[in-house]
């Protein structure tokens, strides 16, 4: 019982604890296997498990909502069970994966289906101008869904690692198989509600040129900013460059012409969004 | 760097330290349709209540707010901070177009985005981890806590001085590129700066790829992966990204039916065998 409440409230701390401290990575393996392992007695071998864990999970990072897995979950229950069997590694590693890609999609589920239907009640609060009511749920929301996330380590320890491991033996690997899958398309939706914001038809070409030199010539993202930066500064210097023309152009008396492309160019936009 | 807080206000800079603690809490009730929506109105409201003395102006400001905020947490606080010095400009002069604060918090939150993801989770989470892995394969008890100074510290420091930047960046220059008519101009840029890193984490982050071969009297005549790289690398991840977009943009698809459908397609495909 103690070990289920530890575990537990590990989970509720960090995983839930980095979503209310932006970005502190409390959520990481590293941290989380000698915090499990301390609770239970253990630190060494949490410390140890911790490292090889984070080094497994290195890849996987949450970028844009999307993600593979959710190694908080994954580290917290491992490392538990590996300290009660006596175990290393070796009892770690088979349940750290799979449990990593449940834990995700549980997270997923929570996240879409108990705090998502709230976007629309934030909204109507902000009409109304109720600030008291968005704190309250702001924080509230918080509380419910890593609440609700802490429930699986929490009977996961009450049931044992082999009740756990039949669960997880239960759950289809082809399903399992088909939620990595889905893992890793979900960066997709995420992509598409970004481009719905920066698409514009004059300049969506630079968005196939950004997947190009990714998909072709495998530049890392931050030389690919870089070069972005630097074809902004050039279309910036001939916008400006137009913009002095144009309003060279509009300060003596033909300025109808002007006028009409814009008004053109602003009903394009219009045909564009509808 | 205390040169940027030199010309604010005793008021400004007590906002400045609440925006600070609040956007902590960016991501707390992060949804699918608006992300940290509700963390960046909270971080904004200590600025709505003091910049707006009419009730009907503060609840203006809030539903604007309140729209789809998404980028890198050690980021943010620049965004906020801008943000929050248009807001003021728009509470003091009577034609300031509110719509271009939307517009440029968040042609700044793609860009940020993609360069906050790259540098926090993509170089110094991976040096941080890196050494404190090191570290406690040799038993040192402190690695998490040098892992999590090591990665903290400059996000911190990012994230105060931000939020100071932005603000005064705001203060001194969106409302002269806006008088001067060249808020369209930057925001083109930022654009242009987003859309090719959207581009890039496409190709770099959706990963889609068939199993599916064609066999015919126990010979693989056709494997459709290396097919379809021989056309373009990347077209499946590029076509989703697309058809997405177009779901969300000309079909007005709820982003919960499209996660919903990607998780439900992506199952079907694999119990088949496609994938």
């Amino acid at each position: 019982m103690y070990e289920a409440f530890a575990v537990a409230i590990v989970v509720f701390l960090t995983v839930g604890g980095q979503e209310l401290l932006g970005f502190s990575m409390l959520g990481r393996p590293i941290v989380i296997g000698p915090l499990v392992g301390l609770l239970l007695g253990d630190v060494k071998t949490g410390l140890m498990i911790g490292a090889s864990l984070e080094t497994i999970f290195m890849g996987i990072v949450n970028i844009g909502g999307a993600s593979a897995a959710e190694p908080g979950l994954a580290s917290a229950l491992a490392v538990a069970f590996a300290i009660m069997m006596h175990g290393g590694l070796g009892v770690a590693l088979p349940l750290a994966i799979p449990l990593g890609i449940i834990g995700l999609q549980i997270k997923t589920l929570i996240y879409v289906a108990v705090v998502g239907p709230f976007a629309s009640k934030f909204d109507s609060m902000a009409e109304k101008g109720n600030q008291k009511g968005i704190v309250r749920l702001h924080f509230g929301l918080w509380a419910l869904q890593w609440f609700l996330y802490s429930l699986i380590p929490f009977f996961a320890m009450l049931f044992g690692s082999e009740a756990t491991q039949r669960v997880l033996k239960m759950i289809l690997t082809i399903i399992v198989h088909g939620l990595t899958v889905a893992g890793n398309v979900l960066p997709a939706v995420g992509m598409a509600m970004l481009m719905k914001i920066l698409w514009d038809k004059n300049i969506s070409a630079f968005y196939f040129l950004g997947f190009l030199i990714v998909a072709y010539l495998k530049m890392p993202l931050i030389a690919v900013a870089v070069m972005g930066a630097i074809i902004a500064i050039l279309v910036a210097q001939r916008d400006y460059q137009l913009h002095g023309l144009v309003e060279k152009v509009s300060a003596r008396p033909a300025t109808t012409n002007t006028n009409t492309t814009e008004t053109k160019d602003e009903q394009e936009n219009d045909d564009f969004f509808s | 760097m205390s040169k940027l807080s030199k010309d604010m206000s005793k008021d400004e800079k007590k906002l400045m330290r609440q925006m600070y603690w609040r956007s902590f809490t960016l991501y707390s009730a992060v949804t699918p349709a608006k992300q940290g929506a509700s963390g960046f109105e909270y971080s904004m409201l200590p600025f709505i209540n003091k910049f707006y003395k009419k009730k009907q102006d503060k609840k203006e400001a809030m539903v604007r707010q309140m729209s789809y905020f998404n980028t890198n947490l050690a980021m943010a606080p620049f965004v906020m901070g801008v943000t929050a010095s248009m807001e003021k400009q728009n509470s003091e002069s009577d034609d300031f177009n509110a719509e271009s604060i939307n517009a440029i918090k968040t042609s700044l939150m793609g860009p940020l985005a993609g360069i906050g993801d790259s540098i926090f989770w993509g170089v110094l989470r991976v040096i941080a981890a890196g050494i404190a892995i090191s570290l406690a394969k040799n038993g040192n008890i402190a690695a998490p806590i040098i892992f999590l100074l090591l990665f903290n510290i400059p996000v911190q420091l990012v994230r105060w001085y931000g939020g100071q930047l932005g603000y005064t960046l705001g203060s001194n220059y969106i409302g002269e590129l806006y008088e001067k008519g060249l808020i369209n101009i930057l925001t083109k840029a930022a654009s242009i700066v987003g859309l090719m890193m959207v581009g890039a984490m496409t190709s770099n982050m959706v990963k889609f790829d068939l199993k599916w071969n064609m066999v015919v009297g126990g010979k693989t005549i056709l494997k459709s992966q290396q097919m379809l790289n021989q056309i373009f690398i990347g077209i499946l991840p590029l076509a989703i990204t697309l058809l997405c977009f177009w779901l969300l943009k000309k079909k007005n698809v709820s982003i919960n039916w499209l996660i919903l459908g990607t998780i439900v397609i992506s199952i079907l495909l694999a119990l088949v065998g496609v994938v």
